[in-house]
């Protein structure tokens, strides 16, 4: 049904492959078998990126929504559930198009990914587990974890420290005292308590204060 | 942060995470692992690219009569799109221990990011429990240079994640980025000479997902916590 389009698609296919290097293995090992199809696929969700390409979008909108629907059946058991993932997903793809380039992979499993992400986190909440972490802090965004690395070995660690530091002395001296005594001379309470000749629910209450008071402070400047 | 750690999670594993299919407890700890090694992120998306055929493969192509789809395709073509990948987080990325500070993978800064309360156990074990799913058991070990756990035994499976320093057990020696899988079968005793902090993560022995035996849950899961933590304190 796409044949159409697929010889502007390995076209293309081709040339991008030329510019690019070829440092990851993913792009150049495309699967041989459906190889018009999945060309379709890159070019349709490239067209969406670089230019809105609605016809582009709906394309791939009639491509992918059933199968994203079959996924969500399987997982959730749920048609309103796997209709919200439907449009999550799609929805997804629309914004995060301009990210898209062949060094992530072909675009069915990219999609595939996304798909995957948004499902994680809506049976998440379906299960009322804990929104500790989402899809986004468990796999890398959408496929490159690379970039990410060397934003965070740049700069976060100083800041930290010193934001720790800064509230720590803050505190009350003697609040001070025993967050010193547990957290960097790692005593337990008892020996705290006998260390700053205090009985140890003054220590627990002081501890307790200390605690409290910097996540406060934590919370408010992050 | 690439590590050329020596064990990595199972053939299983890396395929269930690339699925989606394993619970929240069991991806933080491959996704941490993941992040350090650079042949896992390379088998990973291998393993979506077989994945992603496969899902197309079997589907059946039939249209969900519930969804409106040009209703659909006019809500979502309204929003902007992205135009740069701002992921960076803000979370807070690292642990301090006592005399350095450890920067943690991105799914366990923000697994931490809440705050972490330590608990000591016996033989020099610091623990700091995090509550991810109802299936897993999920901690933040720290292991003073020096100590030893008590030989204990798991009702189910535990993966110990090598985030900084080492330990060791009669199997091995294992170093950052390790990812250390011991069934129920396996009796250890880690050790730890210079000191070690992990992330570790324990199935529940049993859950009932069914009907009005999951009330029982939260009893089973409570026993299971106290025989842990029980062991670890021996």
């Amino acid at each position: 049904m796409e044949d159409v389009v697929s010889g502007a698609g390995s076209m293309l296919m081709g040339s991008l492959a030329n510019t690019k290097s070829v440092k990851k293995p993913v792009a150049s090992s495309l699967p041989s078998i459906s190889s018009s199809e999945s060309d379709t696929d890159e070019r349709l969700l490239i067209a969406v990126g670089n230019h809105q390409d609605r016809a582009a979008f709906n394309a791939l909108f009639s491509r992918f929504s059933n199968k994203i629907f079959a996924m969500g059946m399987k997982l959730t058991r749920n048609e309103q559930l796997s209709h919200d993932l439907v449009q999550e997903a799609m929805l997804t793809v629309w914004q995060k198009a301009p990210l898209y380039d062949l060094d992530r992979g072909t675009a069915q499993s990219w999609i595939f990914t996304l798909t995957r992400n948004r499902c994680f986190d809506i049976l998440r909440k379906m299960k009322r587990q804990p929104a500790t972490v989402s899809a986004d802090d468990i796999w890398p965004q959408e496929g490159d974890v690379d970039s990410q690395l060397v934003h965070e070995e740049e700069g976060t660690m100083k800041v930290e420290v010193s934001k720790i530091e800064s509230f720590y002395s803050r505190l009350p001296a003697a609040q001070r005292a025993v967050v010193e005594q547990i957290y960097i001379h790692d005593r337990t309470h008892e020996e705290a308590a006998a260390a700053l000749e205090i009985p140890l629910g003054t220590l627990k209450s002081r501890l307790r204060l200390a605690v409290g008071k910097l996540r406060q402070m934590v919370g408010t400047e992050v | 942060m690439n590590i050329d750690a020596r064990y990595h999670p199972t053939p299983e594993q890396l395929e269930g995470f690339a699925q989606g299919s394993l619970t929240p407890g069991m991806n933080v700890v491959i996704s941490a692992h993941v992040e350090m090694c650079a042949t896992c992120r390379k088998s990973i998306s291998e393993l979506e690219e077989s994945a992603s055929e496969e899902w197309l493969r079997s589907t059946p192509d039939t249209r969900a009569s519930s969804i409106n789809y040009s209703a659909m395709i006019e809500s979502i073509v309204d929003h902007p799109q992205i135009k740069n990948d701002s992921a960076a987080s803000d979370n807070v990325s690292e642990i301090h221990m006592l005399d350095h500070s450890v920067t943690l993978p991105r799914a366990l800064a923000k697994v931490a990011s809440d705050g972490l309360v330590w608990n000591r156990l016996a033989g020099g074990i610091n623990q700091a429990m995090v509550t991810l799913d109802d299936q897993t058991q999920c901690e933040f070990l720290y292991m003073k240079p020096g100590s030893q756990v008590p030989v204990h035994k798991h009702q189910g499976s535990e993966v110990t994640l090598v985030l900084d320093g080492s330990f060791e057990d009669d199997l091995g020696h294992y170093k950052p980025g390790d990812f250390v899988v011991r069934t129920a079968k396996d009796l250890h005793q880690p050790a730890s000479e210079e000191g070690c902090l992990c992330f570790a993560v324990l199935d529940s022995p049993l859950t009932f997902t069914k009907g009005l035996a999951r009330l029982l849950n939260p009893f089973i899961r409570y026993r299971f916590r106290r025989a842990t933590s029980a062991a670890a304190a021996l």
